[in-house]
């Protein structure tokens, strides 16, 4: 059975993904879309992605990105979760069935990179608040 | 249960609402799918002849992390190392031109 995918929203109603997909070109909006949906047809540990799929690894621990190469060689990245575990667990957080969650995205020019800090406000923080409540809070 | 769609929804949305968007979804599906099968290929054969992922970085000169890490946790795979990898378990790399549509070279003249 495909996973699903679904995108973390703020308490405020703001849904950080959505607004990083709008502001990326129509090609890389389309690359990332079509890498989730490899990644939920064939999930981890499968091969899947095309190599835009990856496990992050250190203070990103547990979250996985997707990296794009858009025009100019500006470079997008999507950050998401992976929830999986019993029947009962994924009911617990409002769940049918295993998930991607997309929490956020940040892209920076070629040869940049993120701080700790750019990952920690954009990213760990969100994917904590996501973690926080059950069921959980999504788009 | 919550309400899961609203991915499946913005997909959809864009692919009814921009040609481009869609042009350029499918070109990545197709793309994404190939590397998958020849990793995922080359996977299976390892795994057909017994060959742990070291044994099989030894039989290419390459360090066992790097095989590893290209057989279990997506990354580019370099073409070098993919077409070794297929020689070292006795395969072959081929590209196969697809039987075009009338309307898909159409396409591709316009």
């Amino acid at each position: 059975m495909p996973w699903g995918v679904v995108y973390y929203r703020t308490v405020d109603g703001r849904v950080p993904a959505d607004e990083f997909l709008d502001r990326c070109p129509d090609k890389v909006e389309a690359t990332i879309l079509a890498v989730l949906d490899a990644v939920r047809r064939a999930p981890p540990p499968a091969f899947s992605g095309g190599g835009k799929w990856e496990a992050m690894h250190g203070s990103m621990g547990g979250y996985y990105e997707i990296r794009v190469t858009g025009p100019g060689r500006r470079q997008y990245r999507l950050f998401c979760r992976l929830e999986n575990g019993t029947p009962e667990e994924l009911a617990q957080r409002g769940f049918a069935g295993p998930q991607i969650v997309v929490i956020n995205g940040m892209d920076k020019p070629s040869g940049q990179v993120f701080s700790d800090a750019d990952y920690q406000r954009h990213v760990r923080r969100l994917g904590e608040d996501y973690l926080s409540t059950l069921p959980r809070r999504i788009a | 249960m919550l309400d899961t769609g609203h991915h499946d929804r913005r997909l959809q949305r864009r692919l009814r609402e921009s040609p481009e968007f869609r042009a350029e979804f499918e070109r990545q599906q197709r793309e994404i799918a190939a590397v998958d099968a020849v990793i995922n290929t080359l996977d299976e054969l390892r795994t057909e002849r017994n060959l742990t992922k070291a044994q099989l970085a030894r039989e290419i000169g390459k360090n066992e992390a790097s095989i590893r890490r290209l057989l279990t946790a997506p990354v580019n795979p370099e073409l070098r190392t993919v077409v070794a990898l297929a020689d070292a378990l006795d395969a072959d790399i081929r590209i196969v031109p697809r039987k075009r549509t009338a309307a898909r070279r159409k396409t591709r003249v316009a």
